[in-house]
């Protein structure tokens, strides 16, 4: 009798510690979305700033300051999901991107020194964010390897636990960047 | 800054009077240890016949016997050599640590204070006693750098209580400045569990290390399988390491040849190299016009002032001007 109580008692030790991992590795994941989501906004908050400044030169890119505006007014409003926001933040940076490789067109631009800052402060903006990327990938990862992996897919399974998506990093963001080019 | 080249040449060319003087010192001084070491080794071994008559042997005698055999040596060794020593350092040291840029300074008696070691910390364990020599201080591209030659021991109580020091870093030991903006703790360290018990049991124990903060998994397997990197924020540790840095640190470890450990604390790069041994002291068995002991001092030099280019720490982001 005593060994069927200790069997039982570890078969329930180990359920307990798979439900715990388990339940650990899905808060990581919230909990680094979370920190990816405030520098997310510290990006959406320079936009304004950003508009206001190059509006005024840039007559011909008016469709992709537009874009960036609505991609800003979309992401704040209330109740957007994690997919949601992956999606406005890839279209976010390359619609950014494309705006900083249209000041380079514009000579008085490239001199503001307005533009220049906020230039600088997308770059140190956008290397938090490729770092929170990172982090929330690797989270992601080790949530979706335990959901799939045995043993803890039986319990995954039972809890509704399902896969989450990753970030899909663009390849040009992979390349190191050229610092001394930046700050030319 | 120079490049390694650059410096040989200054070694062979500029100082090469110097050296042919010191080459001398040495060769007497090399000759003077052999005659006094040979005559304090004879009167040892006969003070030790003559004592074999009336002491009882045991084991505990001998070895208290080649423990002040040793000592005495060893004192003597550094008093004999001294004077060649500081010589040394003041006439080829010094000047190439100027060569390689002139507003370093040189403190051959000084080492890096004890704060900044623990501040570092690369070690747990509290230093007990801390030795070292060669301080190089300065500004290379406006970035502060600081470092010295390390010894860092513990005190350990043994089986037979008695004290005992045990060596927990010999090397160099470095600070400088680094140019991303950062509040936590990210250490990075050879990573010795994931080589010995592979992938899945060392990567299992590098997250019970309950000494340290969280385990971060970064992604670039070559670093990974290099180094364990350990951080109290998942997200600053990527900032802080990203993947060019990666790939830096990686080609600096292929440099140095030797353990790296590296931790980014206060606003500051802690770096210590493992080399166990002293390191900027002169040969006296061999020669220095030898191109392997020449490379040795100016490369261990060159390789510690070149982070700042190689790491890129001079490419300040704008928030840190």
């Amino acid at each position: 009798m005593p060994i069927s109580l200790i069997v039982l008692i570890i078969v329930v030790l180990i359920l307990v510690l798979m439900y715990n991992s388990l339940v650990s590795k899905k808060n990581q994941v919230e909990n680094i979305f979370a920190g990816v989501d405030t520098v997310l906004k510290k990006r959406y908050d320079l936009i304004p700033n950003l508009v206001a400044s190059v509006s005024k030169y840039m007559e011909h890119e008016k469709s992709l300051l537009e874009e960036v505006t609505k991609l800003r007014a979309n992401a704040s409003k209330p109740n957007v999901d994690t997919h949601e926001k992956m999606a406005l933040d890839a279209k976010m940076s390359s619609a950014l991107g494309s705006i900083m490789v249209a000041v380079e067109n514009y000579p008085e631009l490239k001199a503001n020194e307005n533009v220049m800052h906020l230039q600088h402060s997308l770059n140190e903006v956008e290397e938090q964010i490729s770092a929170a990327r990172r982090a929330y990938n690797q989270a992601v990862t080790d949530y979706n390897n335990a959901i799939e992996m045995l043993p803890t897919n039986f319990m995954a399974n039972a809890m509704g636990y399902t896969k989450k998506e990753v970030f899909t990093i663009v390849e040009s963001q992979r390349q190191n960047v050229n610092v001394k080019e930046l700050f030319k | 800054m120079k490049s390694v080249s650059e410096l040989t040449d200054y070694y062979y060319k500029s100082l090469y009077p110097t050296l042919e003087k010191l080459e001398i010192e040495r060769k007497n001084l090399r000759y003077r240890i052999a005659i006094i070491g040979m005559f304090y080794t004879l009167i040892f071994f006969l003070l030790f016949m003559a004592l074999a008559g009336h002491v009882q042997m045991s084991i505990e005698f001998l070895g208290f016997f080649v423990v002040v055999y040793l000592g005495i040596g060893g004192f003597l060794y550094k008093y004999l050599t001294k004077d060649y020593t500081n010589e040394f350092k003041d006439k080829i040291i010094q000047p190439l640590v100027y060569a390689i840029d002139e507003k370093l300074t040189y403190a051959q008696d000084s080492h890096m204070p004890q704060h900044l070691f623990e501040r570092s910390e690369l070690f747990t364990s509290s230093p007990d006693r801390i030795s070292g020599n060669d301080l190089v201080q300065g500004e290379i591209d406006g970035i502060k750098i600081e470092f010295s030659d390390l010894h860092v021991e513990t005190k350990h109580r043994n089986s037979k209580g008695k004290d005992e020091w045990q060596t927990l870093f010999r090397g160099l030991f470095l600070v400088c400045e680094f140019n991303k903006n950062f509040h936590g703790k990210t250490i990075v360290l050879p990573d010795t569990a994931q080589s010995t018990f592979g992938n899945l049991i060392g990567g299992w124990l590098q997250s019970k290390n309950f000494t340290r903060g969280e385990l971060v998994k970064m992604d670039d397997t070559e670093f990974e399988k290099e180094f364990v990197v350990y951080s109290d924020d998942q997200i600053e540790a990527r900032y802080i390491l990203s993947h060019s840095l990666m790939q830096r640190v990686l080609g600096f470890k292929q440099k140095s040849k030797h353990p790296l450990y590296l931790s980014f604390i206060g606003e500051s790069i802690h770096m210590a190299i493992d080399y166990n041994k002293d390191l900027f002291e002169p040969a006296i068995f061999h020669s220095l016009l030898d191109y392997k002991v020449a490379m040795e001092y100016v490369k261990t030099l060159h390789l510690a002032v070149s982070i700042v280019e190689e790491l890129k720490l001079n490419q300040k982001l704008w928030s840190k001007r």
